[in-house]
């Protein structure tokens, strides 16, 4: 070989072949997720609004399935492939499962996305204007659930390939502590296996079988905090992938070590614990649940602050040490000396601030009474575009710019053009979610296509509505240009030819390494019960509170609005598909992994 | 583990900054009273509203001296009743419940703020110490007319607060000489007792009697007028009782014809 | 798999013991004061300012009382 190359791709080719495709399908669904994104800005702020105000309901349906789910999640699956294949130095045990649940996934939100989409027209009876929450009795075609469903299956089963290669790589050496980035990824699937219990049940027990007219109703509070059992770890799921490359990639690029193994391992292990059982603080607001298990929920959510206030530690002072072994000095002149010029250090580091602002709405929104201020305002969605719309998307966009060359083996097109990306991102964020934040405190609500009344307006003590609704626009604007960027600099990489001279395939190392750590951090098993046994505390009596309230079907009410004639094709793939792989595949599979 | 002395610290503070949350959120619930939404109310069928006693006729009812109850139903896309009217310094609770999907009920700039799920009842306590008007949001996603989903909801000053209804049933239609009758029913749907002037206007004549209404009850108050010195033809006739009017035409004719029904 | 043990724009090796993260600290104290001062202006301010809000019918029981 002529090659001098060090790359991921040389490694593993055919591993970066599957996270090639899945990093694809991440950004098809980020552009899509982006325009109907400045659609939306435009719309609400009453700047242009070229659709039906009920068309914007469908708008919003994509813009945020397909940004938080199908983004963030395709992304996550390569990043996790990467992180197991490098930290282990081995290839995936089997290329055909791996290209199998990639597979499953991109059939599953097809599917949906279709099922969304087709709501534009009139040309069939389907449509799925649900929004990312799906709250019965709104009702989405069947196909939308089952997209769901398939996705979801499928990243059940990266897992398993995940696992598979730890179980093979820990037969090889079983006296060594698992790798960094591989515990990583293994308490994040724990903690998604756990939580996706959540909205598979909502799914298959009922909403499917509901819209497939199979049972009459379905029991709205309960389908809902089935759904919030998943919904809020689901945002963990999202950003632990950015913990992670915040962990083992920013303090490479610092030029300096990550600080502490072992209280990575701790945050993690944090994160499996306490992620599920706080899914209730979504429903301070809601009838039917007693005040009690809401200060539950709530005491959780606080705690899970901590892993949090604990990476912020980890993670500046890592890159502090990047900084002061490039000759960094002061208490805050070694800011300076880290590598601004770099995009993927700019954007990781940008993200990891906008995080900690994140972390200020975050704590409000954790607040049990302080929640009658803000539930269901703008302010809420400012929050989510902090962080999964910042912390997790800039960091996904800023970490491609070193990715890309690993799994294409070409050189990025522009390293300028992407530093000029991701500041843009913080500048059009920091409008726009600024603006958000303002606009929900003086009670502007989320979700909705015109946030302009004919009884009333909106009062701001400072400002005005209109320079608020002008900030969301402008952001808007400058976040749709940085996503044209990114996208300039992703098909540009792609046009260019294979390089040999990239950058070699390598993460942090650690000041503190994983010999400090307690051994009892990487028993899996105790953290996984411990998790479960959290979860039975805080979720078993609220459900059962709830059936006993309203019964597991719930009142007599019509579906809203009804969106199916008879599609017994469906039926019928639902049936063999969507059940048999629950049962064959996916139950033996996490059993399997619990264990 | 080898912690660094600074994590160490990190850590304290970032406990210090938790239980300080969780302190503060405490103090709001015990020390200043501040009630989340709960499970207290039994569950209702959303489809049989129009059987419960509390939301067949959506409204608000005085239970106390200064207290009241306001029954609301949320449905695809309004709110009823709508205004909502409630006197300043006084504290209602308000009990909302939904006819079809989940909404919320959200008084803007206000800590006034439930999700309302078919099924359940949301219960909240409201001081209101100041009148003023306020609109009502819902914010959960309903369908695809949630934008136009608003209402009202009015605190009017106390001594301008009134829970009165009028209802006059009068002829229509009467021979010369023969004798008009007027009935006006008012309610006081109130506690206390309403002092106040029934007052009737017909042909720039003006007639009143006061009334004394007892909480609760209904008085109906009869004017007779003589026909004989209005004349024969059309007389504009307006009943008042405070802010509240009605108003309608009394024909009189010389002989009455048959099955000739005109309204008012 | 190989892991970083150089980077082109580092001057000096600085190991473990002889690494105080300062400069972290001094950041993350500012960033507590600043937690600290707007939760407190946030509930305090914002959340008890935007009155009226939702109390306990057991307030009246206990002025009652």
């Amino acid at each position: 070989m002529m090659t001098m190359s060090n790359a991921y791709i040389d490694d593993f080719p055919a591993e970066a072949k599957v996270i090639r495709a899945a990093f694809y399908s991440s950004f098809f669904a980020l552009a899509l997720g982006g325009v109907f994104g400045v659609i939306q800005t435009l719309h609400r702020t009453g700047y242009y609004r070229f659709i039906d105000s009920a068309d914007y309901y469908t708008v919003l349906t994509a813009h945020g399935v397909f940004l938080v789910i199908s983004f963030t999640i395709f992304f996550l699956v390569g990043i996790f492939t990467w992180a197991v294949t490098t930290s282990l130095d081995r290839g995936v045990e089997d290329l055909r499962f791996t290209w199998g649940w990639y597979g499953l996934m991109a059939i599953g939100i097809t599917l949906s996305g279709v099922a969304i989409l087709a709501g534009f027209t009139d040309a069939t009876d389907i449509s799925a204007s649900v929004l990312f929450t799906f709250y019965a009795p709104l009702q989405g075609h069947p196909m939308f659930y089952l997209g769901l469903v398939l996705f979801v299956v499928g990243t059940w089963l990266a897992g398993v390939d995940w696992f598979r290669s730890w179980w093979a790589w820990k037969g090889e050496n079983p006296d060594e502590r698992i790798p960094l980035p591989t515990f990583m990824v293994l308490t994040t699937m724990l903690m998604w296996y756990i939580a996706t219990l959540g909205v598979a049940a909502a799914i298959l027990l009922f909403l499917l079988p509901w819209s497939l007219g199979w049972i009459e109703t379905v029991n709205p509070l309960l389908t809902r905090t089935l759904f919030w059992f998943f919904g809020h770890p689901v945002v963990y799921f999202w950003l632990m992938p950015a913990y992670m490359m915040w962990y083992v990639l920013l303090p490479k690029v610092s030029g300096g070590k990550l600080f502490s193994d072992p209280l990575a391992r701790v945050v993690f292990v944090l994160f499996l614990i306490l992620s599920v059982p706080t899914g209730i603080h979504h429903q301070y607001l809601d009838p039917g649940i007693a005040e009690g298990f809401k200060f539950i929920a709530m005491t959780n959510t606080m705690f899970l602050l901590l892993p949090s206030l604990l990476t912020a530690f980890t993670v500046v002072a890592s890159m502090e040490h990047g900084a002061r072994q490039r000759g960094g000095t002061g208490y805050f002149g070694w800011l300076k000396a880290l590598p601004w010029r770099d995009p993927v250090f700019t954007g990781m580091a940008l993200a990891g601030l906008m995080f900690a602002a994140a972390g200020f709405s975050g704590m409000v929104n954790a607040g049990m009474n302080i929640n009658y201020l803000v539930h269901n305002t703008f302010w809420v969605v400012g929050h989510f575009h902090l962080t999964v719309g910042t912390a997790v998307a800039l960091t996904f966009m800023a970490v491609t710019y070193w990715f890309l060359p690993q799994v294409t083996g070409k050189a990025l097109w522009s390293r300028s053009v992407a530093l000029g990306q991701v500041v843009l991102w913080f500048v059009g964020m920091t409008f726009m979610s600024n603006a958000m934040h303002r606009a929900g405190l003086l009670g502007v609500p989320r979700r909705t296509a015109e946030p302009q009344y004919d009884g009333f307006e909106f009062e701001a003590a400072v400002g005005s509505i209109g320079e608020l609704q002008a900030q969301i626009a402008l952001g808007g604007i400058l976040l749709t240009l940085s996503l044209v960027l990114f996208f300039a600099n992703v098909i540009g990489t792609g046009l260019n030819g294979r390089s040999d001279d990239l950058p070699a395939n390598e993460y942090a190392g650690t000041l503190s390494g994983p010999e400090d750590a307690p051994l009892v951090l990487d028993n899996l098993k105790l953290w996984t019960a411990i998790a479960i046994v959290l979860v039975i505390f805080a979720y078993t009596f609220p459900l059962l509170s709830i059936v006993d309230r309203g019964g597991l079907f719930g009142p007599e009410l019509n579906p809203f609005p009804v969106s199916i004639e008879s599609v017994t094709l469906l039926a019928f793939a639902v049936e063999h598909l969507a059940v048999g792989a629950l049962e064959s595949l996916s139950l033996p599979g996490l059993l399997e992994v619990i264990r | 583990m080898n912690i660094h002395t600074y994590e160490k610290v990190w850590l304290i503070a970032a406990l210090v900054l938790i239980v300080g949350f969780i302190a503060t959120v405490t103090y709001g619930s015990v020390g200043l009273g501040i009630a989340m939404i709960d499970d207290s109310e039994e569950t209702v069928e959303p489809g049989e509203l129009g059987e419960d006693e509390r939301f067949a006729d959506p409204r608000v009812e005085q239970v106390g001296e200064n207290e009241y109850e306001a029954y609301v139903v949320a449905q695809t896309f309004m709110f009823s009743p709508d205004p909502i009217e409630v006197p300043a310094g006084s504290e209602v609770t308000f009990y909302v419940t939904s006819r079809d999907v989940i909404h919320s009920f959200s008084v803007a700039g206000t800590n006034i703020n439930t999700m309302v799920i078919p099924g359940e009842v949301a219960t909240m306590t409201v001081e209101f110490d100041e009148p003023g008007e306020y609109g009502v949001v819902c914010n959960e996603y309903c369908g695809s007319g949630h934008h136009n989903m608003e209402g009202q909801l009015h605190v009017v000053e106390e001594d301008e607060f009134d829970m009165t209804e009028l209802s006059v049933e009068a002829d229509d239609e009467v021979e010369t000489g023969d004798e008009a009758t007027i009935d006006v029913a008012v309610e006081n749907r109130m506690l206390e007792e309403l002092e106040t002037t029934v007052t009737l206007e017909i042909d720039g004549e003006t007639f009143g009697e006061d009334v004394t209404v007892a909480g609760g009850e209904t008085e109906t108050t009869t004017f007779t007028v003589d026909t004989a010195d209005l004349g024969e033809g059309d007389h504009d006739w307006t009943v008042t009782v405070d802010d509240y009017e009605d108003s309608g035409t009394l024909t009189v004719v010389d002989e009455l014809e048959e099955e000739d029904d005109d309204d008012e | 798999m190989s892991r970083l043990t150089e980077e082109p724009a580092q001057r000096q090796e600085i190991d473990h013991d002889e690494y105080d993260p300062i400069g972290t600290l001094a950041l993350i104290g500012l960033y507590f004061l600043i937690l600290a001062f707007l939760w407190v202006f946030m509930y305090f301010v914002e959340f008890l300012g935007n009155e009226p809000t939702v109390v306990g019918g057991f307030v009246t029981v206990v002025g009652v009382l």
